[in-house]
């Protein structure tokens, strides 16, 4: 019974549903404030995102007449269900639901497929040409970052296996003793590439400039999510700002993480701080500076650059260095 | 890979925004802008130039007889109004003035007309000649078919000599 | 309580769409040049969105022509309640200059309740921003007589 309740709270309130909503929302607010700054105007204040949830529920429901009714309200949410389900695996420095190692890196790696897959049904679904050519674009943007980011997790679980019994491991629980240990992973030369490949991809998967060739703004009537409105827009929009919460989340846990202190709000603040200053290095500076590229460009620099990076982390890793 | 703009946009976090705070802080137009319509009623003479001029037909005037004189309305709206200025610059009297006054919203018709009344009186008619003018009158026929003879001789003489 | 914050988020935040019927797009310049950093309108919560299914507020310029009489109608139609439509300059109004010409539909007050109207040729960005918060206005009235 007890167990059950702790489990309840841990779904729900502290790293589930709550916690995931509030800080996703803070987050994207504060990249949309900077920016602003970096364009020098005033930007909308930190809130907004919140506001325009709010609204989103506010307005009326138009299903079109060729929708798939019941796959097209159900899409966001299975969306919203996996990336709470993601988040209840990321340990926060070295607080863990978990007691023992699990081998979550590999539950992690196809979980975080099933929002952009989300997507996909969802726009296909809506039975519009626009969103036909948003669901192809947003397929190809996953195939590109697929290949840097299951390697970058692959060489970090081999570096922290090679220290632990020599074989690879696929545990964050372990990853983060690792680092409390021997220091911050970033700290370790060889996995400079690997961090850089890491911070190059977020951008796509959070669907950011220069590389958000899904959710194109006016290009094409804003792909898959052309004939949604009201509360399943709402929920879109919620998921596309724990996303950015979610991927910056994952990468301190990665690579910058350690002992932490020995409160738990204390290292959720420390955790907090540190993905803001993530989403300012890789999220907001491109976005301020850049325009789109095109898919086929998209394509092309996601298999030569951040993969090169990332292979050269895993050649030297394996190496024993 | 070339990243544009990086330095101005990191050092631009440390600056002010260069936003103007509109609804907080009012700005005034620049000298000459041409905004709202103001009309002078007084010093309008009924000429019609303005309604000939405008392009849109933003103008229009309704006369009314009362017994002062003629009760003249003009009617300018700015829904139509194109604010070209051709009015204030055709006007003999100066009274259409263009002001500076930017900010016209409004949500139904009657935000938009600018009207202005006034009288104009006629002068007073001429008086009718006295009965004393029938003799005058008998003098005049006959002198008249003397000087149409004389243009006609004129005439003549003129074709000869050609 | 709900419905309470449901309403200053529809305060705070309000999307816009923007309808060009075939006007000689000064006003459309005047409009987006609200949100560049000068006047910058997005403090306020104003983002063009791309579709009408995003929008809360719409923003038609031009004298309604006879080519795009049918898509502004559909456009208009797609859009989810409660919705506010502003039309910017004179040739929403009584189409300034072109009326009476063959190929002009007349003013906007024919297809659709105009709520608010900004007047000028083109209107300053400042007087496009006064109109923009007086259609926020009406737009929480609107929600709340719901």
């Amino acid at each position: 019974m007890n167990n059950i309740l702790q489990f309840l709270f841990y779904i729900l309130i502290f790293p589930g549903f709550a916690f995931c909503v509030v800080a996703g929302l803070l987050i994207a607010g504060i990249d949309r404030k900077l920016v602003a700054r970096m364009q020098k105007r005033i930007g909308p204040p930190i809130l907004q995102p919140t506001y325009d949830f709010l609204k989103l529920l506010g307005k009326e429901t138009i299903i079109p007449r060729h929708a798939a009714r019941k796959v097209y309200l159900a899409a966001p949410v299975v969306g919203l269900l996996s990336l709470v389900t993601v988040s209840l695996f990321i340990p926060i420095f070295n607080f863990s639901i978990f007691d023992k190692p699990v081998a979550d890196l590999i539950v992690i790696i196809y979980l975080l497929t099933i929002p952009g897959v989300a997507l996909i049904i969802g726009g296909s679904a809506s039975g519009s040409p626009y969103a036909g050519v948003g669901i192809s674009r947003e397929m190809v943007a996953i195939l590109s970052y697929e290949l840097p980011l299951v390697i970058v997790l692959l060489t970090i679980g081999r570096k922290v296996g090679m220290a632990l019994d020599g074989n690879i491991t696929f545990s964050l629980k372990a990853i983060v003793d690792y680092q409390a240990q021997y220091g911050p992973m970033i700290a370790q030369w060889s996995m400079i590439p690997a961090a850089i490949a890491l911070l190059l991809v977020i951008p796509c998967k959070v669907g950011s400039l220069p590389f958000d060739i899904a959710e194109a703004e006016i290009e094409i009537c804003e792909g898959p999510l052309v004939e949604y409105s009201g509360p399943p827009l709402g929920i879109f929009k919620l998921n596309h700002a724990i996303k950015m919460f979610i991927m910056t989340s994952l990468f301190v846990t990665l690579f910058l993480s350690g002992a932490g202190t020995n409160f738990v709000a204390l290292n959720v603040l420390i955790q907090f701080a540190l993905a803001v200053v993530v989403t300012f290095i890789s999220i907001s500076v491109l976005k301020a500076i850049t325009a789109r590229l095109r898919v086929e460009q998209t394509f092309k620099f996601y298999w030569t650059y951040p993969t090169a990076l990332a292979l050269l982390s895993l050649v030297l890793v394996w190496l024993g260095l | 890979m070339k990243f544009p703009f990086l330095k101005e946009a990191i050092t631009s976090l440390t600056k002010k925004p260069s936003t103007e705070l509109y609804p907080l802080v009012k700005k005034e137009a620049p000298e000459g802008y041409r905004g709202r319509i103001k009309f002078h009623a007084d010093k309008c003479i009924n000429c019609g130039m303005c309604i000939r001029v405008c392009a849109p037909d933003a103008i229009t005037r309704t006369i009314e007889k009362t017994e002062e004189g003629d009760k003249i309305t003009f009617q300018f709206y700015l829904g139509q109004c194109t604010f070209c200025q051709m009015c204030a610059d055709f006007c003999a009297k100066k009274a259409i003035e263009l002001t500076k006054d930017y900010s016209m919203v409004g949500t139904d018709e009657e935000d938009f007309m600018v009207r202005g009344t006034f009288i104009k009186k006629l002068p007073p008619k001429p008086p009718v000649p006295p009965a004393g003018a029938a003799p005058a009158a008998a003098k005049a026929p006959a002198a008249a078919p003397a000087a149409t003879e004389k243009p006609a001789e004129k005439a003549e003489d003129k074709k000869e000599e050609k | 309580m709900f419905k309470k914050l449901i309403e200053k988020g529809i305060e705070k935040s309000p999307w816009l769409l923007h309808i060009n019927t075939g006007s000689c797009n000064g006003c459309d310049i005047e409009l987006v040049s609200v949100i560049t950093p000068r006047y910058d309108a997005e403090r306020m919560g104003f983002k063009l969105a791309g579709t009408p299914r995003h929008a809360d507020i719409v923003v038609v310029s031009g004298p309604i022509t006879s080519q795009s009489k049918e898509r502004l109608v559909r456009t208009l139609a797609q859009v989810p309640d409660p919705k506010v439509v502003v039309s910017i300059g004179s040739c929403p109004r009584s189409c300034n200059v072109f009326h009476g010409s063959y190929s002009v539909e007349g003013p906007l007050d024919r297809y659709c309740d105009v709520d608010v109207s900004i007047a000028g040729c083109p209107p300053k960005p400042e007087a496009i921003i006064d109109g923009l918060a007086k259609a926020v206005e009406i737009l929480k009235t609107k929600r709340r007589g719901k």
